[in-house]
Parts: C-alpha cells; structure tokens; sequence
C-alpha cells in the first residue's frame, strides 16, 4: 500500500485516469494553441481578401475562406483564445457566487436557507437560455453583460449542489467539534465545511463549462454576444449558416471546435468525478 | 387468393382518389414560399411589404401602378378629370363588385381614403391630410378636392394603403374581424389564415377581372430560412419561392427545374451618417468616407455582383433617376488626406448592426475594413432590430445602414422622407440644408413634368454634393419558380401580378 502511494499521481492508476488524461490533453491543446495563434495562425483573422471569397479548403486556407475571403483555419484557432475565455469566466463567477450562498443556506438553515432556496426555485423556473437572453437584452450585448447574465443565473444549481453537501456534513463529528472548540461560524464554514463539500461543485463546473460555452456560442450566433468582426466559434458558424450548401467548411470547422472543446470537457468531468466518487 | 386481390383493389383505388385528388388541386393552387407571415389585411394599419405583397391581391384600388412601375393605369376608377386649378379630381367608378357580390360604389371609396387619412390606427394619415373633402354625388362618382394643388396625389392614390375596402363590409364586421379575413375587391379572397404559418387565397369570382385570374388559388408559406426554402424549392415542394439569397442564385440558375427571376426593384440601401456628431457635421468628412467606401466591393461581396453600385438616392429605373449623377471614385488615400486636412485623424465612428440581419453584418464588416484603410476605426455594435430604429430615431449612432422600397411611382415620397427635413430629420440623419428642404416643396408642387424632372435632378446632385448619406448598392427582387410557372413578376414597387400567373 505505501509503495503504491508513494507514487506520484500521474503514475498511479486510479478510476477514471484514462478519461481524465485524454480530456486534459484534448483542452490542454486547445489551450496551447488559443496561446500560440499569432505563430500557428497563417493570417490575420480579419484581413478581408476580396479575390479569394468562398475558396474551399486547399494548402494555402486549410479550413478554406469566409464570404469575405478570411482565412477560416486562422479564424478559428484565434476565436480558441475567446471561446476558452467565455468558458472559464463563464463558470467561476457562479462557482463562487453559487458556492457562497449555498454554504452560508446549509449551515445556517431556517429562514436564511428559505429565502434563498426560494431565489433559487424562481430562478429555475426559467429555461436556462432565455433568462440569460433577457438579461442581456437588459444590459445590452457583449461579453461583459454575458458574463453578468451568467453569474445572475449560474450559481443557482452550484448553490443547491454545495447546500445539499453541507445538510450531510454539518452534523459530522467534525463539524460538532469544531463548534464545541467555539470557532467562529465563518471559520466552521469556509475552513471545515467548505472543502469538504466543494469537490462535487469543481466536478460539476467542468461540465457546466460545456454549457457556458454552447451558451456562449449560442448568444453570438444570435447576435448578443461577441461583435463583429471579432472571430468566435459561434459567430463563425451563424456567419456560415447562409452559405452553408455552397461553402460548409465556414460552419464545419468552428462547429468541430466547440465539438471538440465541450468532448475534452465532459471527459475531464467524468475522470473527475469517476477519481473522487462523485455522482452527478 | 381473394384477400390479396381485394387488397389491391382498395390499394388502386386510394391511390387514384389520394392522387387523383392531390393532382386537382395542385394544378390551379400556387405555393409561394417566403419568410415571415403577414400581420393585417386592414391595408392602413400596416407599412410593411410582408403584408403589402399578399393584400394587394386580395384588393384593388382606384388608381394602379403598371408592371413598368413608371405609370398609373385605371383601377377601380375607370376614368378621372383634374380641374385646372389642379384642386378637384372627379373619378368615375367602373361596374365592380365585392367578393360577396355588392357593388363596389364611390361611396366605399371615399370610406377608404377617410380611412386611412382620419382613422387613428392609420400609419399614413399625413399623407393624405391634403385631401379637404369627399363627394359622393352618385353611386359611380368620386368628387375630391384638395386643399393645395399636389403633382404626386394620384400616385399616393396607387400607394397599397389606399386599396379599397367595403365600407358595409367594415361596419357588419368591425375592423378587427374584417382585417382577418376582409371582403375583397381584388383578384382573391381570403380563404383561410393560419397565424404564422400560411395564408390560403381563393379566386375571387366577382372580381371585375376575374377573366384574367388563370389561378384557382394561392397559398403563402412562411419558411424564415432561407436555406429551409431554397430546398423545399429544389425538392418541388414549393412552386414558387421569394427572396432568394444572393448567395445561391447561380446555384439555382443552373438547376434545370428552376427559374430565377430577377425584377427591378426601387430598393437601395445606404450608410445612414449621423450629421450631429461633430466630425461628420463636416462635409469633407462625409465625403472623405463616400470615397473610401469601396461600393464595387460591396456589390460583389455582399450582392455576389448580382446588384449595382447607386449613384442616387432615387433608385435606377425609378421615375426622375439621374444616371449622371456623381460617383466619387473609390480614393482612401485621397480620403485619408482629406481627413487630415480636416483635422480628423484618428476618427472613431460607433456603427449600429442590426442583430440577425445577414446583409447588414455582411456590409457592416465590409465598411470597417474599408475605413480603417482611411484611417478611421469602425466600431461594430449588435442591437436587436426591434431597438435599432429607436436608436435612430435618438440620434445615438454615427453610422448604420438602412434600406428603402418606393411605396408610390412618384419620387416625391422618398425625396421628403430624405431630404424633406420633417418630423423624422431626414432619415434621422439630421441633414439640414434649407435650400434642399425648398426645393423639395417647391418640386412637390411644380406642375410642368420638365421643370419637375429638372427640380429632382438638381436635387439628386445637391444631395450627392452635400453628402446626405452614402449611397451604397440598388438590387432587384429575387425569385425563382418551377419552370411550370410562368408570369410570376414582381412590379418595380414590390406588387405581384398574380391575376397574370400561370401554373400549367
């Protein structure tokens, strides 16, 4: 037993492992190339070239070219450095908000946890995307106003996924322990009880993240999200919805790559959840 | 041994009534296919040609708009007289009648203009505040007398608003019912409306020209993708199908079961420039940005070459068009300079998109490319349609781009709209020049068609001079249909001749 534990991490073999590996490989490419695209990307990707309009795929445009004769293989490994942003702020503003609420309404219960589980149930109410939709109609498009509609509306099921953690694990001896010793009930919260209970919500937020970024995809293809001529995966492919039986490679290639992006993302949630036991 | 025999039988027999059936009815009814579906058939409570193009064939009016789109024919009115003072039109109404068989009589007319210049629900009561009074002194006379001579009356007599509608029809009913499904006084009657889906016409066979009408029937389908409805077109499941993206023409051109049809239209579309932002207050600001736009570019990006540069506000083919008119060449050197000399470089300019509308994204990301080689950035924004117009209307935009249909043959109602200097401020441009805004009075007015033409060719030319906007492309109706239908057109005002479509 000890020879095994010994070993670092990335030698052990644990559940899961194989799915967690190709997952972080896939996402981690992705990264690196979002990180690279001024060397890997072989144009500009606005740069309009009026002669080589609609050109399919070939060695000079690998992805082929847009209407506006820009280089959809340059477009889509520079909308990679949007597309992983949008996926990561994405998830941790309402990772935190959501976490916060849904500790402090477990541990203290009553009339705290009411009030907001009641917030959490009007919220949930709505369909997901129509909420974030009005939202942003509210406060205008663009990613900032996204990012907020998604805080407003994200953190509700991290809050009720941490509150229904914390109902288990606040009457663990731990916990009574901590409280017998007087510690402060922020202390008991955020040092004892939290990290408990936080595992489910990192696992969950890796598959959020694939949400966000359809969520994301989606508001830029309807127009609400990043603006022209700024590349994104989703715009690409509501740019090339019109031109989609003469020209498919301007919708196949960004569509291809929120595919392969949300794929390495559910694998890196699965690994994670199958390593640390965690159900969704 | 019997079994099968008898359920061959049954088999024939529903195939020869399912087809026998479904060939009946295919043979008179015409599918058209289009994107959204209609709002009214109360033809003063709309502006919109979604439900111009459908209501215009479920109505008439005294006075039409030839296939040519240049000339008025009669309609409704047989024949008119127009005093020599220019004030008192007296139209005689020919022998008419409505879908449920009453005649159609002047005084039904003179409900309609009534209607449409006194009712609150109506979107064109300014226009035809100059009409004084209405006399009806028989059931086939018209008397109407204005209260200033006006050269364009007539026309905004053809505008779709004015079509005729039953006055005892309108009162039995109430308006909201009679905009469901209204007593005709055209080519077809209103069948059946399925709300966001179709509407179902019938041949009207008390409309006076009913002889014409080769149709039994047609149906306008609501298909809002145009990719969606491209290929219900190439699968036969449509017989006819309208705005056909630039994008596949070609395509469908040489699709042997197909035939694209290509009308002039009065459409133009043009960068709205927004005159109170200081920079652009400066005319050889504006006109530095005219000549860095590439029009060429945008014609073959955006049109895939199937438009035509403008050179006017006033649409190639449409009445008083000046084919002389000014086009700055496309300089953004010579417009960068000029900016300098300006003291404008390093402009910044806000540029409102309209969300959702291909064209519009496409010209707009065009545009910024293009300024940007002058030394102006372009910023794009995204705004939901329904809040673009606001937008305008507020003054909050330096650049955005709009498009205008004629809705009458006379330039006097785009000329106004333009550069008449009233309640919309031109367009929401704000472009204020008094001697422009004169000259449009006095051109509305001029009697002498030669003085007249003269009067808008000036005005095209001070227009281009001064900038007002910039004028970007003109493009024709696109349709296509089977090639079993013949005589499917469109006029330059967006009307369709279905009374002359055939489906053989």
């Amino acid at each position: 037993m000890t020879a095994i534990a010994a070993r670092p991490l990335y030698l052990r073999r644990f559940p899961g492992r194989t799915t967690l590996v190709v997952g972080l490989t896939v996402v981690g490419l992705m990264l690196l190339a979002a990180l690279a695209a001024p060397l890997i990307a072989p144009y500009d990707p606005v740069f309009q070239d009026g002669t080589a309009r609609l050109v399919a795929p070939s060695a000079a445009h690998p992805f082929g070219t847009d209407n506006f004769g820009r280089d959809v293989f340059s477009r889509v490994i520079w909308a990679a450095r949007v597309d992983l942003q949008i996926a990561f702020l994405g998830v941790v503003f309402p990772l935190v908000i959501g976490t916060t609420i849904g500790t402090v309404a477990g541990y203290f219960g009553g009339v705290v946890d009411a009030v907001f589980m009641r917030i959490v149930d009007v919220v949930l109410a709505f369909p997901y995307l129509v909420l974030i939709i009005a939202i942003i109609a509210i406060l205008g498009p663009g990613l900032k106003s996204f990012y907020i509609a998604l805080a407003l509306v994200g953190w509700v099921s991290y809050a009720r996924l941490i509150r229904s953690q914390i109902l288990i694990l606040k009457s663990a001896d731990f916990v009574l322990a901590a409280r017998s010793l007087g510690y402060s009930h922020s202390r008991i919260m955020f040092r004892h009880l939290l990290p408990n209970a936080l595992i489910s919500s990192i696992v969950f937020a890796m598959s959020d993240m694939v949400l966000v970024l359809l969520g994301g995809a989606s508001i830029s293809f309807l127009g609400l999200g990043v603006q022209p001529p700024t590349a994104e995966w989703g715009i690409m492919v509501a740019e090339g919805q019109g031109f989609i039986t003469q020209a498919l490679w301007m919708t196949m290639f960004p569509g291809l790559a929120i595919l392969l992006l949300s794929f390495g993302f559910s694998l890196i949630a699965d690994g994670l959840g199958e390593w640390l036991g965690v159900k969704e | 041994m019997r079994t099968p025999i008898l359920r061959t039988v049954v088999a024939t027999a529903i195939a020869v009534l399912l087809g026998g059936t479904s060939i009946a009815e295919a043979q008179g009814v015409l599918t058209i296919g289009r994107r959204e579906d209609g709002t009214t058939f109360d033809p003063i409570m709309t502006a919109q040609n979604v439900d111009f193009w459908v209501f215009m064939n479920v109505y008439d009016q005294l006075v039409r708009v030839d296939r040519s789109g240049t000339k008025l024919e009669p309609g409704l009115a047989e024949s008119w007289t127009v005093s020599p003072d220019g004030l008192t039109y007296t139209f005689t109404m020919r022998d008419a009648k409505f879908s449920d068989g009453s005649p159609i009589t002047s005084e039904d007319a003179a409900f309609t203009l009534t209607r449409i210049r006194d009712d609150e629900g109506s979107l064109w009561s300014e226009t035809y505040t100059i009409i004084a009074d209405m006399q009806t002194p028989d059931p086939k006379t018209l008397v109407v007398t204005l209260s200033a001579s006006s050269v364009p009356f007539l026309s905004t007599l053809a505008m779709p608003g004015t079509a005729v509608v039953s006055k005892a029809g309108m009162e039995a009913m109430g308006q909201e019912a009679y905009a469901e499904n209204p007593v005709a006084s055209g080519a077809f009657t209103v069948k059946e409306w399925l709300r966001g889906d179709r509407v179902v016409l019938e041949k009207n066979p008390n409309y006076w020209e009913a002889d014409r009408v080769k149709l039994d029937g047609v149906e306008w389908v609501s298909v809002p993708d145009d990719n969606t409805r491209m290929l219900k077109m190439q699968a036969g499941e449509l017989d006819a199908a309208i705005f056909v993206p630039f994008s596949r023409i070609s395509e469908l051109e040489a699709d042997p079961n197909l035939k694209v049809q290509l009308d002039p239209s009065t459409r133009e579309d043009a960068l709205i420039i927004n005159h109170t932002n200081p920079a652009l207050a400066k005319k050889d600001v504006r006109e530095a940005i005219d000549m860095a736009i590439d029009k060429q570019a945008i014609v073959e990006a955006v049109t895939f070459g199937i438009g035509e540069e403008a050179n006017s506000y006033i649409p190639k083919g449409a009445l008083y068009y000046n084919d002389a008119n000014l086009r700055r060449p496309h300089d953004p050197d010579a417009a960068k300079a000029m900016l300098e000399t300006a003291g404008e470089t390093g402009l910044t300019l806000n540029y409102i998109i309209n969300a959702g509308d291909e064209v519009d994204e496409q010209i707009g990301v065009l545009v910024q490319q293009q300024l940007a080689q002058a030394g102006v950035t372009v910023n794009l924004q995204k705004i939901d349609p329904s809040q673009t117009w606001d937008t305008l209307v507020a003054g909050d935009y330096d650049l955005t781009v709009n498009y205008w249909t004629n809705d009458i043959l006379d330039p006097d109602q785009k000329t106004t709209f333009v550069l008449g200097n009233d309640v919309n401020l031109n367009y929401y441009t704000r472009y204020d020049n008094p001697e422009v805004t004169a000259l449009v009075a006095a051109a509305r007015i001029e009697a002498d068609p030669a003085k007249r033409e003269a009067m808008y060719v000036e005005l095209q030319k001070v227009a281009k001079a001064d900038v007002n906007w910039v004028d970007l492309y003109y493009s024709p109706y696109r349709n296509v249909t089977q090639t079993n239908v013949d005589n499917f057109y469109q006029n330059p005002l967006g009307r369709f001749f279905l009374e002359d479509t055939v489906k053989n």
